[in-house]
């Protein structure tokens, strides 16, 4: 049914935040522990400026980090794709950056590439997120269609045009599926590493160490918005670029 | 007369499996040959190997004069595969436009323009339309068209009514009669189908089964161009039956 598509979500998350606000109430929580909602907003819209300013350069460090990583991702896929060789010696050293727990060496990328740049956001931001991208890649242009690959050879065409015309296109689904499972990933990745940058990250983990209830908890809902716009734009871009593919398609049943 | 295909002593195996067996073969200019055979004898691998889309294991195939090789890298031959193989990214006319756009540096002097083509398919109305917006029947015409536009002196198609069902079949015979007819296009056109065969030759080839050999070739000496009734001349059943007693007696031998 039409009508609940919108209502539904709307009721789920008003009744999420009354229930929010009335155990703080009722139990009368420290705000460093958990503030209410309407304390949330109320903070969150005395700095709005402050809140954006700093939501922005959050955001440049994952799209950034991301289009490195994406950049990356398809070339790398691409050579993957084209040679097993290259695939299997690939694999462990991107295994290796998947299961690697970023956070330990947040500190040492920081004093490497400057500890109050963007790069080394950027950087780990598109360490962390250029395994499911790659592997999302290769899959993708494996699975591109044996017969239009066929169709291709059969005009002689460069790897360039097998890539642009049918390898890349072909692994788009798989591409944008990452790219979902990403966005949370990077958000953290950026929170973590950002201090000295001016990002949400920084004025989350200040008032963290400066018990400071109201400022963490502001930014904490900062970057949940943050993250839902992000995979709201992410939507519309898959929209925009994959119309042809049926999970775009509305469903008229 | 020209010499649009030459095989000499062709043969080509997988392995050790044998799929062609010595092949001599003549193909004039302008003329449609339709090869019929049983299910795995190797038909579509000789029509890759004319296409230089695989090597020959031994002897050797030309494309007029040239090695297929390197005919395919002068785009002398347009291939239609049994699946339309339409890219679900592009739209009806670049799509019928995609050999075109691959490799443009070979491209001849000869193309046709595709949406001329496609209106003559009856495609007008569709040219902004995506793949999975047509029957399978008109994505089969695309795939003609995308053959056609090319310009190619030589056709390779690999079944491409198989998968029709058969009123779009007897529709399609008579388009690519009309189509293919007066343009000086030589055709390779494998089928399962004996009227098909017939009803859109010259020459009919029957193959034995694997490994390919030609065990019969026979002459459709039919009116050109074929009157859109053709199939009711007697003429066709009695060239009909020969077909088919080639057939049996390849199988049976
Ligand atoms: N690339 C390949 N590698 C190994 N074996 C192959 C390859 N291509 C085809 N074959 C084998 O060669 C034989 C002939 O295949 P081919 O596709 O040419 O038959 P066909 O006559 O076109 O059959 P059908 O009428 O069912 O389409 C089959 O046994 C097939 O398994
Ligand atoms: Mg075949």
């Amino acid at each position: 049914m039409k009508g609940t598509r919108f209502i539904a979500p709307v009721v789920g998350l008003v009744i999420f935040f009354a229930a929010w606000e009335a155990f703080v109430r009722a139990f009368d929580i420290r705000p460093f522990v958990l503030e209410a909602p309407s304390r949330i907003v109320h903070y969150l819209l005395r700095f709005p400026n402050d809140y954006f300013r700093a939501a922005l350069i959050t955001m440049k460090h994952a799209v950034l980090g991301f289009a490195v990583a994406i950049c990356i991702a398809i070339f790398l896929g691409a050579a993957m794709a084209a040679s097993t060789f290259l695939e299997q010696a690939t694999q462990p050293i991107l295994t290796l950056i998947a299961v690697t727990p970023f956070a330990a060496y947040i500190g040492s990328v920081k004093i490497g590439l400057g500890a109050f740049s963007d790069k080394p956001v950027v950087f780990i931001v598109a360490l962390v997120s250029l395994p499911a991208f790659a592997f999302a890649a290769v899959d993708g242009m494996r699975g591109a269609d044996p017969s239009s690959r066929e169709l291709l050879a059969s005009v002689d065409a460069s790897a360039w045009e097998v890539l642009w015309h049918l390898r890349l296109p072909s692994a788009l689904p798989s591409l944008f599926t990452a790219a979902k499972y990403n966005t949370g990933l990077a958000l953290i990745v950026a929170y973590l590493a950002e201090k000295g940058t001016g990002g949400l990250g920084e004025i989350g983990t200040r008032a963290f160490a400066n018990n400071q209830g109201d400022r963490l908890w502001a930014t904490i809902f900062a970057m949940a918005i943050l993250g839902t716009i992000s995979l709201v734009l992410l939507n519309l871009l898959q929209r925009a670029a994959m119309g042809w593919h049926a999970s775009q398609r509305s469903q008229h049943s | 007369m020209t010499t649009a295909v030459t095989l000499r002593g062709l043969r080509k195996s997988f392995g050790t499996l044998e799929t062609i067996a010595g092949i001599d073969l003549d193909i004039e200019a302008g003329t449609f040959v339709s090869v019929i055979g049983p299910s795995g004898c190797g038909k579509s691998t000789l029509l890759r190997v004319v296409a230089g889309l695989e090597p020959a294991s031994a002897g050797e195939a030309l494309v007029y004069g040239e090695p297929a090789t390197s005919a395919r890298k002068h785009k002398q031959v347009a291939i239609v595969p049994q699946h339309p193989g339409l890219l679900p990214w592009r739209t009806v006319r670049a799509n019928a436009s995609l050999l075109l756009d691959i490799n443009q540096k070979a491209n001849r002097s000869t193309t046709t323009d595709p949406v001329e083509l496609l209106e003559r398919v009856g495609l007008t109305k569709f040219l902004d339309a995506h793949p999975h917006e047509l029957s399978g029947g008109m994505q089969q015409r695309v795939a003609l068209v995308r053959a056609l536009a090319l310009g190619a002196p030589l056709l390779a198609m690999d079944e491409p009514l198989a998968a029709l069902d058969e009123i779009t079949r007897s529709e399609m015979r008579l388009l690519i009669n009309q189509l293919v007819q007066g343009r000086g296009v030589t055709t390779i056109f494998v089928t399962h189908s004996i009227t098909e065969a017939v009803a859109l030759s010259d020459r009919v080839l029957v193959t034995s089964p694997r490994p390919a050999r030609i065990i019969a070739d026979i002459h459709i000496g039919l009116t050109r161009p074929r009157p859109d009734d053709v199939e009711d001349e007697p003429r066709f059943f009695d060239l009909c039956n020969q077909v088919r007693h080639a057939l049996h007696e390849g199988a049976h031998s």
